[in-house]
């Protein structure tokens, strides 16, 4: 730091505390660590220390087949496992060159927009709680608990699916699944309208949270922040409309931009796209195709072309990535993720510093990590 | 990897049988693998625990319990129905017992009381003393405040100290209905009345921890310096009627006197607990408390003003009778000036009982701690305590000052006590609060004192301007 | 002037709005189960503790190879000739390493298929040995484990039972 002027001026004598804010913390967050330096109430250094859920997955996956790599996909960003089975199943097709059937397609698709749903209601939930407003926790777990009882009536896991599988999806719906889909939209949009009321309009709500934490459009590019981060700081970048996969491109949908990047931004950022998954899920149930929902040429033991290929899908959390690198084997010879909350917690050492810590929280909370993710 | 039935099973020898039969033979499909007799279903009842064995246990099929369904036709659910007629009958039975109570206690209380006397008359003549003693016992027995007096101050007491139990286990209701989930159920016969009280002994039963750096003796009275206060404060408080311990003429300063002491109780919990961090959230919780006693006393004046005393059975009793005919006289609807006043003191009073929307020392507040942190056991539990009854202490000074405090709402309802009326007022704050807190985020806390400091203490000076304005005409 | 005057009563009203959705919420009926005394049957289809019948099974090695985190063991039987049948002699799984992803219930070739997805989730443990679980001819669906200090295969008490008919494919 540069010798300014102030700095000539006889100052209070403080000292600077060294505090940690985890790995354990109220703010159900996972296990980070960030090392705060305060000066009074003043953060004047902040350093994320990541590594406590390292599992060691990218090198786990150098031993497994591709199918026991879906299984070990799920468990990344264990929030939005149909994303992670989503992404790898997409590298591995791009390298065997397989061909998703329609159906499989738009299932995939039904699956994702519900993941996206259910992780952002746990978003809404634990960001309430972090912010002081217990009620909004639970009535968010009511709703995911029905997006759960779906997953679990098609798949039979409530988080780690395994649903998505190469070349396709695993099971075929029940018969009264699509029933209980519809069901749910309804009851959901209602639900929406009140989320809206009891958190996102509250004046105490927007105090806290819309005068902190802005971040600028081209800081967040800078930093290579994705997902509804970007978004909210008013680049309109979403992989579904930039790179459709899967057939997202037949569906009608916005993407819900914020104005000046401030925490209360990126959380109803999130909020919007909940309305809009909600009816991407509607336009897939009214006209789901019929026909096969595996595709030809996956194997049982399935051995991808020598190659490298990356694909990309929209997480919940952001751009999520997957670089595959084939040698002809049954396993990969390197995966790695590409995981977008790992990328976007490293703004945390250039935004924390000046703030509060009364908004720590606040601001940690709404970037929405998943440390599955981050350690992988 | 799919689970669909394969087609290449389908029986080749059905096939080959419909072929050359003249007639269409039906399709024998091939006969099923004979399937292993699975057990019956098993019960898991909680294994080790004797207290789950023999209840009333049932499996439940998942679909029967998503949200929508169940709220789509809730009166047909017995449980939901079963629930409102039971609300509706306590609520019911409350009144039918107090009229009861109100028109035929006393005359039961005095036929038993001289029965009493009339059979230690016997006693004594028996025993040789004369009918005159026997009589100026009984005159001693009914009007002696040396009986009296220390008989309110227990009773007080008591209300005191058991209130919280229920206002505790009716906080933990609320705040479950408020989220879709029920609350204690299992403690206690009746939806788990008597959690309270088991969680009440087993924090008797816990170690008073006390670390090492507190400065012991500090640390040890600051729940008792948070706590008596609380009960002091109470002994003006008329329940309606002469249900009162101590009729002074000051009450209403005598009381925030009262409130103000606490706040040497807080501060000594967070230093006397040898933490930095409970240090500073004393200091906080101190600053915010100190802060919002000045709107609480400035929202009072315009009510103190228009009844003018500071009693406050005077101030009750100010309320009574109606304008028109049906509109009571309370002071909450005095145009502008009243509700004013009930807002500023309902939001500085929710502040000064530290509770959410401003219960920054409360909350596991991010990295610094609140001042009870250090405290376990039955300590903790007398700041617990502290709290429901500086609670309830507000919302019975809320029934009197705006409410009426034990005068009905309509002239023709006043076969029901006041004591009832006052209760019922004071309940509804009551529930007031818990809706507060368990709707509302925390307000940071430069924001906490900025909402004191520039809104409501301005706001209360203009208010007691208005009730000037008001009373000069 | 009217700006603050509009904001104040903004606020009011958005608090306002807040208070009714708790309270409209508080007069519904409560959508959770009390859990000890009363729990939820999944769906068919729910993939919970695994089962396994000894009889069915013709030892394969599909499980085995499908399993990605390498917790099922087994070995075929020998007929009095010393040469391998398709019979397992025994078979184990390791629940400490299940990750309960059905990639093995999804390989079994045998109709109906001999390792199974249970309705079970209330799958706990007293001791680590509980945790290894082993299928021998005669031994029930829930298997036995192995206890190293009495030296012999006993069933686990209490834990691992069956919730509910469970879910055994037919495919």
């Amino acid at each position: 730091m540069t010798e300014t002027a102030a700095d000539n001026k006889p100052k209070l004598k403080s000292d600077q505390m060294f505090i940690n804010l985890g790995p354990q913390h109220p703010s159900t967050h996972g296990v980070l660590r960030i090392g705060l330096t305060i000066e009074g109430e003043i953060i004047v250094n902040a350093v994320p220390d990541v590594g406590y859920l390292h599992r060691g997955t990218e090198k786990l996956a150098e031993i497994r087949g591709y199918h026991h790599c879906v299984v070990l996909s799920d468990r990344w960003d264990y929030l939005n496992a149909m994303g992670n089975n989503m992404v790898f199943c997409m590298a591995a097709e791009k390298l065997m060159g397989v061909e998703v059937p329609e159906r499989a397609q738009q299932l995939r698709v039904l699956m994702l927009e519900l993941n996206r749903i259910a992780s952002h209601l746990l978003f809404f939930g634990t960001y309430g709680i972090d912010i002081g407003a217990f009620t909004a926790f639970l009535h968010a777990f009511r709703e995911r608990e029905m997006v759960l009882d779906l997953f679990e009536m098609v798949c039979g896991a409530r988080m780690t699916y395994n649903y998505i599988r190469l070349g396709g999806v695993m099971k075929e719906l029940p018969k009264e699944w699509l029933d209980r889909c519809r069901e749910f939209v309804p009851f959901f949009k209602k639900r929406l309208a009140e989320y809206d009321d009891l958190l996102s309009f509250n004046p105490i709500f927007l105090d806290r949270t819309k005068t902190v934490g802005a971040v600028g459009g081209k800081e967040a590019l800078a930093w290579g922040w994705s997902g509804p981060n970007l978004r909210a700081s008013g680049v309109p970048y979403d992989m579904r409309k930039f790179q459709p996969y899967s057939s997202y491109e037949k569906f009608d949908f916005e993407i819900p931009v914020g104005k000046d990047g401030s925490c209360w931004d990126r959380y109803y950022c999130r909020v919007r796209e909940m309305h809009e998954s909600l009816k991407i899920v509607e336009q897939v149930l009214g006209g789901l195709p019929e026909g096969p929902i595996l595709g030809k040429g996956v194997a049982k033991v399935p051995k991808a072309p020598p190659g490298e290929t990356y694909a990309a899908i929209e997480g919940a959390r952001g751009d999520l990535g997957i670089h595959l690198v084939s040698d002809g084997n049954m396993s990969p010879y390197r995966l790695h993720v590409k995981a977008p909350s790992f990328i976007n917690l490293q703004i945390l050492q250039e935004m924390l510093v000046g703030q509060k810590i009364s908004d720590v929280v606040a601001i940690l909370g709404s970037i929405d990590i998943v440390l599955g993710e981050v350690d992988r | 990897m799919t689970d669909k039935p394969s087609e290449s099973d389908k029986p080749d020898e059905a096939k080959k049988e419909e072929a050359p039969a003249a007639k269409p033979a039906p399709a024998k499909p091939p006969a099923k693998p004979p399937v292993k007799e699975l057990p019956k279903p098993v019960f898991n009842e909680h294994p080790t625990h004797p207290a789950y064995q023999g209840r009333a246990s049932r499996l439940l099929h998942a679909n029967r319990m998503a949200p929508n369904r169940v709220w789509e036709d809730k009166w047909r659910l017995p449980r939901y129905r079963n629930g409102a007629i039971m609300l509706a009958g306590i609520l019911g039975g409350l009144t039918v017992g107090a009229v009861l109570i109100d028109r035929f206690g006393m005359t039961v209380w005095m036929k038993l009381w001289n029965t009493l006397f009339a059979v230690l008359g016997r006693v004594a003549a028996a025993a040789g003393a004369s009918a005159d003693s026997v009589a100026a016992a009984k005159a001693f027995a009914e009007t002696s405040p040396w009986i009296w007096s220390p008989l309110k101050v227990i009773l007080v007491l008591h209300v005191i100290l058991v209130a919280p139990i229920f206002l505790v286990w009716w906080e933990r209701k609320i705040s479950a209905h408020m989220q879709s989930r029920f609350g204690p159920m299992y403690v206690g016969w009746f939806h788990g009345v008597l959690q309270t009280v088991a969680d009440g002994i087993k924090l008797l039963l816990k170690e008073n921890i006390q670390p090492a750096s507190a400065d012991s003796w500090v640390h040890r009275l600051a729940p008792a310096v948070v706590c008596f206060p609380a009960i002091l404060a109470f002994a003006p408080v008329s329940f309606g009627g002469d249900l009162i311990a101590a009729d002074i003429d000051v009450s209403v300063v005598y009381i925030f006197a009262m409130a103000g002491i606490s706040v040497v109780g807080i501060m000594m919990a967070g230093w006397g607990s040898g933490n930095k961090y409970s240090l500073l959230g004393g200091l906080r919780s101190a600053a915010q408390l100190v802060s919002y006693e000045l709107p609480r006393g400035f929202a009072i004046m315009p009510v103190i003003m228009f009844a003018g005393s500071l009693s406050l059975v005077r101030i009750a009793d100010a309320q009574s009778g109606t304008w028109f005919g049906f509109v009571p006289r309370w002071f909450i609807f005095y145009p502008v000036v009243g509700q004013l006043s009930f807002l500023i003191f309902l939001i500085a009073s929710v502040a000064e009982t530290n509770r959410t929307p401003f219960d920054i020392p409360e909350a596991e507040s991010e990295l610094v701690a609140g001042f009870h942190t250090e405290y376990s056991g039955m300590r903790f539990s007398l700041f617990f305590l502290a709290e429901y009854a500086y609670m309830l202490l507000a919302c019975l000074l809320m029934s009197a000052f705006f409410f009426g405090g034990g005068n009905p709402p309509l002239p023709g309802l006043d076969f029901v006590p006041g004591w009832y009326w006052f209760l019922g007022k004071t309940m509804a704050l009551v529930f007031l609060f818990m809706w507060f807190r368990w709707t509302f985020p925390r307000l940071r806390v430069d924001r906490v004192m900025d909402l004191c400091w520039k809104f409501l203490l301005p706001w209360s000076f203009a208010n007691i301007a208005f009730a000037g304005l008001y009373l000069l005409f | 002037m009217g700006n603050y005057f509009s904001t104040i009563f903004g606020a009011f009203t958005a608090i306002l709005k807040g208070m009714s959705v708790t309270f409209k919420t508080m007069l519904k009926p409560a959508t959770t189960v009390q859990y000890p005394t009363e729990k939820l049957v999944p769906y068919e289809g729910y993939r919970g503790a695994l089962l396994f019948d000894a009889d069915t099974c013709i030892s394969c090695n599909l499980c085995v190879k499908a399993c990605p985190s390498f917790c099922i063991q087994l070995e075929n039987a020998t007929n009095e000739a010393g040469k391998k049948i398709a019979k397992v002699k025994w078979y184990t799984i390791d629940f400490g390493k299940c990750n309960f992803c059905r990639l093995c219930e999804e390989s079994c070739p045998t109709k109906p298929k001999s390792v199974w997805h249970s309705l079970d989730y209330e799958i706990t443990f007293f001791k680590r040995d509980e945790m290894v679980r082993c299928w021998q001819k005669g031994f029930e669906f829930i298997g036995k484990y192995f206890d190293r200090e009495a030296k012999e295969f006993k069933k686990p008490e209490g834990q691992v039972q069956i919730q509910t008919t469970q879910q055994r494919c037919q495919y």
